[in-house]
């Protein structure tokens, strides 16, 4: 697993876009989960708060085998379970282990209005920097697949971190050191398209026929994706159809917004000492002036004409 | 004896130029506050102001004070700022009155002018109210709905800031003599006579 990798970043929220980056290979990589070996033992549950000095949450019993209700902002990774009939009565029991997807179009970064609180990485992971975040939860509407979660009492968003520690010195994630049975794995992005790909074939085989390797598109495919047997059940699995970066047309707008705004108020200032250059100041004449002024609009027309009658 | 006293005519009492600062300061915080949230550019702004952990939960508590503050205003001075007729002829002469400062009509104590600005601050206030409400409660939308109120609460602060460029141009260095009104709280007789005819007859003639 030769994925031992830099942290040269690619993307920092929040920051005045500039591309520094004269690399024309960089190496990405990716986590896979193959949810037909995975047995639900939550031990990447324990790894992940174990390496990541996390908290524990206490756990409820719900009548699920679920450890926990939803991910929070101390429980970064959750196995979830669902248990649906199929068409023949048959029983399916659904389990996915859920945790940042890692998206190469991240819509919690693009939300992002904290210099460097999210951060990408060439190598793919995106990252939060909570020292740099300011507590507006800007990226939990931003994330499609509805996974930081907000602290309120330190007033953070944690999520995720694909173990970026480990990563850059040379080693698997938490989870993935921890899976007893190979499910979730860890390479480059490319090698994790080919297994994904062959174990989507060989469960093809299977009798899986909508088995399907997720990595959708539509947020630029994912840095942890999965292979899922029953692909025709996404909506059961918890995983979104097609998701989108949300409002993604509102990136676009909302920069173009800034120029047309920083343009204008440069504008507005310098417009505004032009047409001082040009009209200067308005002083009131002397008083005998005005005041004689204001007295002969007293008997005028346009005084009885105007104002407060019809205003009253 | 204080040249007020001598020769002033009160136009803004205590109350007035209190309320008036306390919009002032808490708009001149919540521009500066979000050019940083806003502008990429301008996040140094944030450590000016206290931090970013620090602009972002001030910047909401400081809108809401504003808000009460616009109110405050639109209670108190919304009578004076109806329009009327002389305020349609006022801005038939708009172009003149930039020129050349003046525009022959009997104003009372507001120009269209004034009025105008008034009415917009007050509607630009409710709607970055109203769009910043969501923004301070995240919880209050889901999905994209975030980023429209992001996207609305831009352009209305954007056009406030327009506004209030004018406003201080205007009253500071276009018309000498007009700040004292929001200092002290009272206007010389030439300012008001020249700017203000028909409300310098009505308070002379109370004096009187």
């Amino acid at each position: 697993m030769a994925t031992e990798l830099g942290l040269a970043i690619k993307r920092r929220s929040a920051s005045p876009a500039s591309s520094t980056d004269i690399r024309t290979e960089a190496i990405e990589v990716s986590k896979l989960v193959d949810i037909d070996l995975c047995i639900g033992c939550k031990a990447c549950e324990v790894a992940c708060k174990e390496w990541n000095d996390l908290p524990v949450d206490e756990t409820e019993n719900f009548g699920s085998y679920q450890s926990h209700k939803d991910l929070t902002a101390a429980t970064w990774d959750l196995m979830r379970f669902n248990e649906v009939e199929l068409d023949g009565g048959d029983l399916a029991w659904l389990i996915r282990k859920d945790s940042c997807m890692h998206c190469a179009e991240p819509g919690c970064l693009l939300a992002c209005p904290a210099p460097g609180a999210i951060v990408q990485y060439e190598n793919g992971i995106v990252d939060f920097d909570q020292q740099n975040c300011i507590g507006c939860q800007y990226c939990v509407a931003g994330c499609p697949f509805d996974i930081p979660r907000f602290d309120p009492e330190s007033k953070k968003v944690y999520k995720c971190t694909l173990c970026v520690d480990r990563v850059s010195n040379g080693l698997e994630p938490a989870c993935v050191k921890a899976c007893p049975t190979g499910s979730i794995r860890f390479g480059t992005k490319e090698e994790m398209l080919i297994y994904g790909e062959e174990k989507v074939a060989k469960l093809r085989g299977r009798g899986f026929d909508d088995a399907l390797l997720y990595d959708p598109q539509g947020v630029g495919g994912l840095h942890m994706m999965y292979v899922v047997p029953r692909g025709g059940m996404l909506d059961e699995y918890g995983l979104p159809e097609d998701p989108t970066v949300k409002a993604a047309s509102f990136f676009p707008v909302m920069s173009g917004l800034r120029k047309l705004g920083s343009l204008s108020m440069w504008a507005g200032i310098v417009g505004t000492a032009i047409f001082f250059l040009r009209s200067g100041r308005h002083p009131v004449p002397d008083e005998d002036e005005a005041v004689a002024a204001a007295q002969a609009r007293a008997g005028s027309e346009g005084a009885e004409a105007g104002g407060r009658e019809q205003a009253k | 004896m204080s040249v007020r006293e001598e020769h002033g005519l009160v136009r803004y009492s205590l109350f007035d130029r209190i309320l008036h600062w306390f919009v002032a300061l808490t708009f001149i915080y919540l521009m500066l506050s979000g050019l940083a949230l806003g502008y990429p550019r301008m996040a140094w702004l944030y450590d000016v102001l206290g931090g970013g952990s620090t602009v972002e939960s001030v910047h909401p508590w400081v809108g809401a004070g504003f808000t009460i503050g616009v109110v405050l205003m639109l209670v108190s001075w919304a009578k004076s700022m109806r329009f009327n007729d002389i305020d349609r002829q006022w801005t038939r002469g708009l172009g003149s009155y930039t020129k050349s400062g003046h525009v022959d009509l009997d104003v009372d104590k507001y120009n269209a002018g004034q009025k105008g600005y008034f009415w917009f601050a007050i509607v630009t206030g409710v709607v970055l109210l109203l769009t910043g409400i969501p923004l301070w409660f995240p919880s209050l939308v889901t999905g994209g709905w975030a980023q429209v109120f992001r996207l609305l609460h831009h352009v209305f602060f954007l056009l406030s800031v327009g506004g209030f460029i004018i406003h201080v141009y205007t009253s500071t260095v276009m018309f000498p003599g007009t700040m004292t009104a929001m200092t002290t709280g009272s206007v010389s007789r030439r300012w008001a006579a020249w700017h203000h005819p028909r409300w310098f007859r009505d308070e002379e003639a109370k004096g009187a």
